[in-house]
């Protein structure tokens, strides 16, 4: 919810951050990476629902990006994988394939360029997510709620 | 044979999910246009709606929102109006007999606020705060005072989805105010674009770029933006001309919807333009 509502008051030139990432990433580096892959699907499929998107799109690039999040969990070493370090790397990349694959799902009409798929669609809003998860790192809030 | 699947499925079960989830995902996609997905859209929409607007009333609750309605309504009137006084200006005596009995039809403007946005570049869309209940219909457009916004692509009880100008599904028939040149404008993933036009037809830049007699989906004249630049193809034939919209939908929290429905003998091939 606060991703349609107090997000677009963030973007810069329609370039906004991921929360549903920055959650999901936490999610998965706490939990594993089945259990991050499921809440990707589900959190995406809720999302293509409520934002009028294309119902398929957000739900195919949350799940592949929590998988790939996934990558970075440690069974027995989760507060390291929760540090700001690793933390705000795994949420760049994530949201990275986030943007590239919702952006190539919903552009079904139009063939986009490779340049504009890779900096405009991925790398614009992967880099704002990773800065707004920041605060979240530094402050370890994902840690206290999770 | 059990046992082999068994060490498959347990050493490779993060990949099976993986797959059969994403299958799931794409299976989705050509599901769109059916109608029991839509009516599933429409109630998940519905409902968060009304959650964000109260987050939405909070927002504004400084604003003395009534007011400014009446104002932006008025705004957008007038901006309606003085297009056509435009076009008054341009168009020859036979014409504006023509546009005279057609400004005697006024179009009933419904004022609405934009509770939530999914901002992107690639799917915009937002919700506003009227649905059926206020008479809004699928396929009305909406406007604020400086231009089109977007149109109406889904309805619940109290609320609407519009789908912006600023979504790769949205195309509208424009013309060039000035020289009549026609096209159709679509968004790009950066830039709205008329693309393919005759190098040799006339496209100017800082021309005026409305909708189009053409257009089944929008009334005529409805002020989209102006030509920003020309680029022409590899083979010099053609170009694409890039629009700069009135509209600044980063900005935008009050819309009008007007009270236009397509026509039942709509142009098949537009309405399939809406749909998709």
């Amino acid at each position: 919810m606060l991703q349609l509502t107090l997000v677009p008051l963030l973007s810069v030139d329609f370039i906004a951050p991921d929360l549903i990432i920055i959650f999901l990433v936490y999610l998965t580096l706490k939990n594993g990476q089945l259990y991050g892959t499921f809440f990707g699907f589900i959190f995406g499929f809720l999302f293509d629902l409520i934002s009028g998107g294309l119902l398929g799109s957000s739900m195919f690039a949350k799940t592949l990006s929590a998988f790939v999040a996934g990558f970075f969990y440690k069974d027995k070493k989760i507060e390291d994988s929760l540090n700001v370090f690793t933390l705000s790397v795994v949420v760049l990349i994530s949201s990275f394939i986030n943007a590239v694959f919702y952006s190539l799902l919903g552009a079904n009409q139009i063939p986009l360029s490779f340049v504009s798929v890779i900096f405009i669609h991925g790398l614009l809003p992967a880099v704002y997510t990773t800065l707004i998860s920041f605060p979240f790192s530094i402050l370890g809030i994902g840690r206290k709620f999770l | 044979m059990i046992k082999f699947f068994k060490n498959f499925y347990q050493n490779f079960r993060e990949y099976i999910v993986l797959i059969i989830l994403l299958l799931i995902s794409l299976s989705f996609l050509p599901l769109n246009k059916n109608q029991s997905i839509q009516k599933i859209k429409t109630f998940a929409f519905g409902n968060f709606a009304a959650l964000n607007s109260i987050i939405s009333d909070i927002q504004n609750i400084f604003s003395n929102e009534d007011e400014i309605n009446e104002l932006r309504k008025l705004n957008a009137e007038l901006m309606l109006q003085l297009n056509k006084l435009r076009e008054h200006g341009i168009e020859n005596n036979e014409l504006r007999e023509l546009i005279n009995y057609t400004d005697s039809s006024a179009v009933n403007l419904f004022p609405a606020r934009i509770i939530s946005t999914l901002v992107t570049k690639i799917q915009g869309n937002f919700v506003i705060n009227k649905g059926e209940s206020d008479s809004i219909k699928v396929g009305m457009p909406v406007v604020d005072n400086y231009g089109l916004a977007g149109i109406v692509v889904n309805t619940s009880g109290q609320f609407s989805l519009v789908r912006s100008l600023q979504n790769m599904n949205f195309k509208v028939a424009v013309r060039n105010q000035l020289t009549n040149v026609d096209g159709i404008l679509s968004w790009d993933g950066n830039n709205l674009i008329i693309a393919n036009i005759p190098t040799t037809h006339e496209m100017n830049i800082g021309d005026r770029i409305v909708s189009s007699d053409f257009s089944t989906l929008f009334p005529p004249s409805i002020p989209i933006g102006v030509v920003q630049k020309k680029e022409e193809t590899i083979s010099g034939v053609l170009s694409n001309i890039v629009v700069k919209p009135f509209v600044d939908l980063s900005k935008l929290k009050n819309v009008l919807v007007m009270d236009v429905i397509p026509s039942n003998q709509i142009d098949s091939l537009e309405m399939n333009l809406l749909i998709k």
